[in-house]
């Protein structure tokens, strides 16, 4: 039986003449925090846009939960773009509940009690008559992330939702993703940070389009076969590693 | 309208009422314009004659200006890329902001008439809930082309390109500055395929002539089959990833 949450196959993608995800394949398994690692412009956000039907992919093959990404599957999906991407004349409240009401959430009992568990969720309860536009960089983003977990998605796409958030905050956000996963959903966390990458169950390195390696981060650690490696020196292992592969070649 | 269009459209209308300076200029913006008009004509005759034609333009134009500069604001912000990951449809999206935003463009087209009707005193002829009607109908054409236009600009620069390449043009050959049978040929073939010359074509013989939307039916009909196909062309080319 097929455990993966997320199954993909030669996946292809270019900007006209510019191949930004290149022959990429990968399981990730239900239930998990996977992140997609690697510096600016080697494809994360583009690979999460593929994987939540914003774009369509030049070749390849993606099932999320064994269905192609459409509009008939987003009601599984919660998303979390890289900007918090939300309607800061209202408030948090009236930008969470709608979100829900898109999603479906149609009982208005149901959903009033939801929107309060997940504005609850993210430590906004005092603020959530308050416009979006008075808040914080950190707090917007936990609105956002609001706006995504709202329906309980089984899978939550998340693009670099640490960027710009202080250490205490960021802590706080790993938690809310642990509490996720410990739920059962299953998070797709994109990142350039070690210090995100650390908290993942299995990474996929990305270099120029490409995945370099995939695992948790004690196999990719212990691959550099020097004891006491970073994440960041298994990162640069297996930058030189396939550098030297493509010499060969 | 579904149910998810009419959550969009609820979302527009909460949004835009929250923001108080927006809803004031709204307001004043069209009050100024009319004013002008109304100052700057001082025949009697010659205000009643462009009256329409006045109001016609005016509804188009600011019923463009607002809806392209929103839509694209959503689609700057992000906003729009994650309606576009919902299970919402696109036909639903547009619809939703088509009718959030008609609501602010006939608030304004109400201004304008109200103004130009009893404060200016212009003198018409035609029925009041037909002049108003009519009106609407070119309300919902203005507010589906801004819609339409807005997925070509990338920026708030850019739209206001589109107003000397959109409005502008349609102002010059509508017949509201010199009549369209005494334009050359070609500009005549032109106009044609403008809303506006219908807009105001329609309006004047209500307004003027005392005519019923059912005498101006052609003009009607064109111009309902225009907001008909700049709502569909607009959530085709609502592409994902756009």
């Amino acid at each position: 039986m097929n455990d993966a949450a997320i199954t993909i196959r030669n996946l292809v993608f270019n900007y006209g003449k510019l191949k930004v995800i290149d022959d990429v394949s990968m399981e990730i398994p239900a239930g998990t925090s996977f992140g997609l690692l690697g510096p600016n412009g080697s494809g994360k956000t583009t690979l999460i846009r593929l994987l939540v039907g914003l774009l369509r992919p030049a070749a390849g093959d993606i099932r999320c939960q064994g269905k192609a990404p459409s509009p008939a599957t987003a009601r599984l999906i919660g998303y979390m773009p890289q900007l918090p991407s939300l309607y800061t004349e209202l408030s948090v409240e009236q930008n969470i509940d709608f979100f829900a009401r898109i999603y479906g959430l149609k009982d208005q009992k149901n959903r009033k009690q939801r929107v309060a568990e997940v504005i609850k969720l993210v430590d906004l309860w005092p603020k959530r008559q308050v416009q979006v536009m008075k808040l914080s960089g950190g707090m917007k983003q936990r609105v956002s992330l609001g706006c995504a977990i709202v329906h309980q998605p089984p899978l939550i796409f998340l693009d670099e939702p640490t960027v710009g958030l202080d250490p205490e905050l960021r802590v706080h956000f790993w938690d809310y993703f642990e509490n996720l996963t410990q739920s059962g959903s299953t998070l797709v966390v994109s990142s350039h940070t070690m210090d995100d990458a650390a908290h993942c169950r299995k990474l996929a390195f990305l270099r120029q389009g490409k995945v370099i390696a995939i695992g948790s981060p004690e196999e990719l650690r212990a691959a550099t076969g020097t004891a006491g490696s970073t994440l960041e020196d298994a990162f640069l292992y297996f930058i030189r590693l396939r550098e030297v592969k493509q010499n060969d070649a | 309208m579904t149910r998810s269009s009419l959550t969009i459209a609820n979302r527009i209308i909460n949004q835009l009422v929250r923001d108080r300076r927006t809803i004031a200029l709204l307001v004043v913006a069209p009050l100024l314009v009319a004013s002008i008009v109304g100052v700057s004509i001082p025949e009697r005759g010659m205000l009643d004659y462009i009256a329409p034609a006045i109001l016609a333009m005016l509804i188009l134009f600011f019923g463009f200006l607002l809806t392209g500069i929103n839509f694209l604001r959503e689609r700057s912000q992000g906003t729009l890329e994650r309606l576009m990951a919902s299970p919402v449809s696109r036909l639903d999206i547009v619809a939703g902001y088509i009718g959030g935003f008609l609501i602010f463009a006939l608030l304004q087209t109400m201004i304008i008439f109200f103004y130009m009707a009893y404060v200016l005193d212009i003198n018409f002829r035609g029925d009041l809930w037909q002049i108003l009607v009519f009106q609407v109908v070119i309300g919902i054409g203005a507010v589906c082309l801004g819609t339409f236009i807005s997925m070509f600009a990338r920026s708030e620069f850019q739209i206001t390109q589109f107003i000397p390449i959109i409005i502008l043009p349609q102002v010059f050959l509508c017949g509201l500055l010199w009549p369209v049978e005494q334009m050359p040929d070609y500009l005549q073939w032109v106009s044609k395929f403008l809303p506006l010359t219908y807009a105001v074509s329609g309006l004047r013989d209500i307004m003027l002539g005392g005519q019923s939307l059912l005498d101006v039916g052609f003009d009607l009909g064109i111009l309902v089959g225009f907001a008909v196909v700049m709502s569909v062309v607009a959530s085709l080319t609502l592409k994902r990833g756009a």
